[in-house]
């Protein structure tokens, strides 16, 4: 029994080391090609060796360095403010459907609720129309006092009801935009409602409805060229 | 005899085979910094608002100083100039971007906060409640940082649980009547639990998770979304490791935002996002 046990250790002993071995290799080709992996031996190596690199590679410098830097971020600083508005501005939420009113230095003059659009698509026939408020920058184009609304098709269509000639008198409504508008191109406004419960819901066809008094405000404070942003 | 012989062999074989695969996936790799990949600047051109096209050099960081400065400067200096040409990068992508006429994602782990732009103006600011960075990107507290954010990130994949836009279709009403049954009360949709993974270049992955705990509908997706990432991650693994292939590390951040701000970034970004990052 003895002699066969002995014939049967050095086996034994090759087995034991070659497992373990076989699993460290396993996970250095892991550590290797999987990037996981590489973030565990990338903390490893700034244990040992981050603030040496920071202090010999980090950054070649000295005042002149230091000087032009400060220059450049000034100038830079400069052409950022160039950049933004030099009227008063409007901010619109389309998530939430709320505005922000703010002055030339960015300081908010009025917040509040308002209402875009309702993200609707209407199939009528072959004619597929998108009801959506656009996002990105606008300019007020024209501002007007109890302007009237010429309807469109789709307001006819939306209501099933007969599309009138184009110079129809039945286009004309006096009441749907409110005391104000303010035009920022393609057809969209900003302007009143006389559906002031569904302010702060998605409800337009596009355009962005406000509340009497806050539109009455957004009208005194933008003047024509002043900027619309929606997001 | 010969067993003790053929274990040695073994063992010293394997022990150089372990020695030699450390070397080169560990040191060497770290030694020649390749994980980050550096920004590739093509224009140096600046837009002017007045028209001109001004040439300048967008890339400050890339000027060589003489070494002799280097060892008279402490750590203190060479942090503060750090520190600068961080922010004149910073300013300098958000600069480029508000140029531009697209709204943009800034984001700030300094500050804790991610930014919607347009034109160098705060449209929304949400607050970042949590944060991780991998730990490829935290140990490089250096140059190769500030190379590797110096431009903006531009998005090469999005995933969303939520959609970008939604249209509820609606067919047009025969008369009036018709119309009048359709009328309902307008209400505010209900936000969707949101789970984002945007895939930018030079490697960077940036997660967006809610902050609130997700519905039992909205977990199955977000896990669903989840699963395929990993899934993908497997498939790399396997891949590199049948072919031998050494794949480039992913950087990953992940951001907590409550979830009306996470709807808010991803609704109101442009579908080619920009991003730029400060840390």
């Amino acid at each position: 029994m003895e002699i066969e046990d002995k014939k049967q250790k050095p086996f034994l002993s090759v087995v034991i080391w070659i497992i373990p071995l076989l699993l460290l290799s396993l996970i250095v080709l892991m550590i290797v090609y999987t990037p996981d992996f590489q973030n565990s031996a990338f903390k490893m190596k700034s244990f040992f060796s981050g603030s040496v690199n920071y202090a010999k590679n980090s950054l070649n410098g000295g005042n002149s360095s230091l000087v032009k830097s400060r220059q450049k971020i000034a100038s830079i600083e400069n052409k950022l403010d160039k950049l933004k508005p030099v009227k008063p501005y409007i901010v619109v939420n389309t998530t939430e459907n709320r505005f922000s009113l703010r002055d030339v230095s960015g300081d908010t003059i009025k917040t509040g609720m308002c209402s875009t659009g309702k993200n609707e698509l209407l199939i009528a026939g072959k004619k597929r129309i998108v009801f959506k408020t656009p996002k990105g920058m606008f300019t007020v184009k024209n501002k007007q006092q109890a302007r009237p609304w010429v309807k469109p098709d789709w307001a006819f269509i939306e209501e099933g009801l007969p599309v009138p000639s184009a110079r129809s008198a039945d286009r004309i409504d006096y009441n749907t935009l409110g005391d104000y508008a303010l035009e920022i191109g393609d057809g969209y406004m900003l302007h009143g409602t006389l559906y002031q419960r569904f302010l702060g819901l998605p409800v337009t066809h596009g355009c962005v409805r406000l509340g009497d008094k806050d539109l009455e405000l957004i009208y005194n404070t933008l003047s024509k060229g002043s900027k619309v942003f929606i997001y | 005899m010969k067993n003790k012989l053929a274990f040695w062999l073994i063992t010293c074989i394997l022990s150089i085979f372990v020695i030699y695969i450390l070397v080169i996936s560990i040191v060497m790799p770290v030694m020649t910094k390749t994980a980050l990949p550096k920004v590739v600047i093509n224009a140096p051109v600046v837009k002017e608002k007045s028209g001109k096209g001004k040439t300048e050099n967008p890339n400050p960081k890339e000027e060589p100083i003489p070494d002799s400065l280097v060892a008279k400067s402490s750590k203190d200096g060479l942090k503060d100039i750090f520190e600068l040409r961080k922010k004149e990068n910073w300013l300098q992508s958000r600069f480029e971007l508000a140029s531009e006429d697209s709204m943009y994602l800034v984001l700030d782990l300094t500050h804790n906060s991610a930014v919607i732009e347009m034109k160098g103006i705060v449209l929304h600011e949400c607050k970042v409640i949590k944060s991780e960075v991998s730990n490829s990107i935290t140990m490089f507290q250096n140059e190769t940082l500030l190379n590797w954010m110096a431009e903006p990130f531009t998005v090469k994949r999005v995933d969303s649980t939520i959609p970008k836009i939604s249209f509820i279709e609606k067919i047009a009403p025969k008369d009036t009547i018709e119309a009048n049954k359709v009328e309902v009360e307008p209400k505010m949709p209900e936000l969707e639990d949101v789970f984002i993974v945007m895939d930018f270049d030079r490697n960077l992955r940036l997660v967006i998770q809610q902050n609130e705990k997700p519905t039992e509908k909205g977990q199955k997706v977000i896990s669903d979304l989840r699963w395929k990432y990993q899934l993908a991650e497997i498939r790399r693994t396997v891949q590199s490791l049948t072919k031998f292939n050494r794949q480039p590390s992913m950087p990953q951040i992940t951001i907590v935002l409550p979830k009306s701000d996470a709807t808010i970034l991803y609704k109101s970004l442009p579908v080619n996002i920009k991003m730029i990052l400060k840390m």
